[in-house]
């Protein structure tokens, strides 16, 4: 890896950035690129299952640049660095199977908010993934782009899964856990409380 | 109304009290909760609740961008902060207002002006209301010593961004100036994030009384009369009531009039009360500070006038004129307020939490119940240990004082212990009974009330 990076030239980078502009404006969700012993990936959100998983590219790209088109009147919490980018709370926390929360007797969930599966879901041995933060859903790095994640997707810890946008502040949600995708119960661009269940996903 | 659909920024008594003055006006509530408030019986009474974060308030309900966006996401066009929490945070009114949500109470910069209580005691003395003898901002302890010494001993030291007694140190001794001094300012550090103190004079026998004020977005200001909440212990208030006793009516009047001019000077606008300490010996009252938010204590207000403070507040903040005139409003009887907390009276004080087993609550003529306990509730660990505001109403401040002790002997909660027998104790106390009330009198009678028990 190294070796290949430092074979690289400044031209080389001119033209993987330009790859992956061209990706951006482009429906492709990922491209890949093997030039002799050096493979690149370049992809919006987390490849899909069949592809190889060597390179340490893909999902990295997707996070920063996701919040620059979903909040075009504040361009500037495109970068991570930004103080008020609320890093995710440890990957997620700690997921738990089923629900064992702190306090007594949390059945909350005015009619709205019950937490409708979007499938019959086999409780059994899956995992749910939470929202960390009260805020906005967001299932795509920007509209009109794919999903991050979508039933099937494998995932791996720190695959990104989600936007949560609290006051033009976009949180990346990792999943946290690695394990395939088995339900998203939000729509996208929906309020989702702290504690909802946002996906479950079967650990692998 | 303008307003149709409101987020409560807040939890506990005071948002079942604003979901009930929405009821009355047609509001729908969207109530933000914590995870440990999520059940509690203010999320019932709500339209929708939405939990907003962890038990803990600085990761729930003093996250303005949080509730900022909640209010957004669930098409609220107002926002109401209750009392506590954000209620006098600048930023929670600036970011309604850039996101064109209705703030229902004053703006932030009138938040900002009387936050401050240095510049607050300024503002008072350029609208001719009176100030104790004091300083600027002492940034030192020599600077201290010098204050102290003009003005003389006794000297209280206080926050500059102050409230609620903490920061607040009485110096009786020049040799204690500079151990006072570091106490106070690490306190308002660690209380408020600015370690600015000033100094005023300390009244021994004093008394705290408030006049509750309302301003409308047109420039009209009323009062809605006068307080006492001299009963106080550790500066947190125990008992109020209205009108205060043993006050000529001159200097009501004068005492009210101070407040409105005061609000008036900077526009103020919604609900808002004046603080004033008022010289038992010398009969002379002095400009504290300015709460720009509902208060706790409002019920006393409205139970004599009838004007139900909250409702009103809304109607401002939907920018209507304000309904009544200054000569509208008639005050007739005598009402008391008597907190009731989950704490332990014999043991200091000591809040407990837990389960509450019974609560067979008071009833009957001249009787309300402002609370968000109910048999089985848990009261969290998390918030403040106010369970109940018990407010009683009597034609005469005697029958009033009889009816809260017979209220509080009919209040039975089993489970956690509360502050009602030392309530009980003070309704029976021949200072009170007789109006000699004064912020020392809970010290002064509490060796009596625990050979008593």
């Amino acid at each position: 890896m190294s070796d290949g990076l430092s074979s690289l030239k400044e031209e080389d980078v001119q033209r993987l950035a330009r790859l992956i502009e061209s990706l951006e404006s482009s429906t492709f969700d990922y491209l890949q690129l093997q030039v002799g012993d050096l493979k690149v990936t370049i992809g919006k959100g987390a490849l899909p299952a069949s592809a190889p998983s060597f390179a340490a590219t893909a999902p990295a790209s997707a996070a920063p640049s996701a919040p620059a088109a979903a909040a075009p009147s504040a361009p500037a919490l495109a970068a991570p660095a930004a103080p008020t980018f609320v890093a995710p709370p440890s990957p997620l926390g700690n997921p738990s199977v089923g629900a064992a929360p702190a306090t007594p007797a949390p059945s909350l969930a005015p009619p709205e908010f019950a937490r409708r599966p979007t499938k019959a879901s086999d409780d059994a041995g899956t995992i749910e993934i939470k929202s960390q933060i009260m805020g906005m859903f967001y299932s795509q790095p920007e509209p009109g782009s794919p999903p991050f994640v979508s039933i099937g997707t494998e995932v791996k810890e720190d695959t990104t899964v989600c936007l949560i946008e609290v006051m033009k502040t976009f949180n990346a949600m990792t999943a946290g856990v690695k394990g395939v995708i088995t339900e998203i119960c939000v729509k996208n661009a929906q309020l989702v409380e702290y504690g909802q269940v946002l996906f479950r996903i079967r650990p692998s | 109304m303008t307003i149709r659909r409101v987020l409560i920024a807040n939890r506990g008594e005071i948002a079942v009290r604003i979901i009930r003055a929405c009821q009355m006006l047609g509001i729908e509530t969207v109530l933000v909760t914590s995870e440990a408030d999520r059940d509690a019986m203010p999320a019932q009474l709500a339209d929708r609740a939405v939990c907003i974060g962890p038990a803990r308030s600085t990761d729930s309900y003093l996250n303005y961008r949080a509730i900022v966006t909640a209010a957004k996401a669930t098409g609220c066009d107002a926002v109401h902060p209750g009392y506590g929490f954000l209620s006098e945070k600048p930023e929670l009114p600036d970011a309604c207002s850039s996101e064109g949500l209705i703030f229902v109470g004053p703006t932030g910069d009138h938040m900002r002006k009387m936050g401050n209580k240095i510049a607050a005691r300024k503002l008072a003395r350029e609208a001719g209301v009176p100030t104790l003898a004091g300083s600027e901002k002492v940034s030192s302890a020599t600077d201290a010593a010098e204050v102290a010494e003009r003005i003389g001993y006794p000297v209280m030291m206080k926050a500059a961004a102050g409230g609620g007694g903490r920061g607040m140190k009485v110096v009786h001794d020049p040799r204690k100036v500079s151990d006072a001094f570091a106490a106070a300012s690490a306190e308002a550090e660690s209380a408020f994030g600015d370690p600015t103190l000033y100094l005023e004079r300390f009244i021994a026998n004093a008394r705290h009384i408030e006049v509750q004020v309302l301003g409308d977005q047109f420039g009209n200001v009323i009062h809605i009369g006068e307080r006492d909440c001299s009963l106080q212990r550790r500066h947190q208030k125990v008992v109020e009531e209205a009108p205060a006793p043993g006050i000529t009516s001159a200097l009501r009047q004068e005492i009210c009039q101070a407040a409105v001019g005061l609000a008036h000077n900077i526009g103020y606008e919604n609900a808002g009360t004046c603080e004033f300490i008022f010289d038992e010996d010398t009969r002379n009252f002095y400009f504290l500070e300015m709460n720009t938010r509902i208060q706790v204590e409002h019920p006393v207000s409205e139970t004599i006038t009838g004007i139900d403070l909250v409702q009103e507040q809304f109607r401002i903040a939907a920018g209507e004129r304000l309904r009544f005139k200054q000569s509208d409003i008639g005050f007739r009887g005598h009402a008391i307020e008597c907190r009731i907390n989950a704490e332990i009276p014999e043991q200091g004080f000591r809040p407990n939490a837990g389960r509450i087993q019974t609560w067979v609550a008071p009833a009957g003529p001249g009787i309300r119940l402002d609370t968000h306990c109910h048999p089985g509730y848990i009261v969290p660990v998390f918030y403040d240990s106010m369970l109940a505001k018990l407010i009683v109403y009597g034609s005469t401040r005697g029958e009033a004082i009889e009816r809260m002790r017979r209220a509080l002997e009919l209040f039975a909660i089993t489970g956690i212990g509360t502050t009602i027998p030392f309530l009980h104790f003070m309704m029976g106390r021949a200072e009170f009974i007789s109006g000699q009330v004064s912020t020392h009198l809970i010290d002064d009678v509490m060796p009596d009330f625990l050979s008593e028990i």
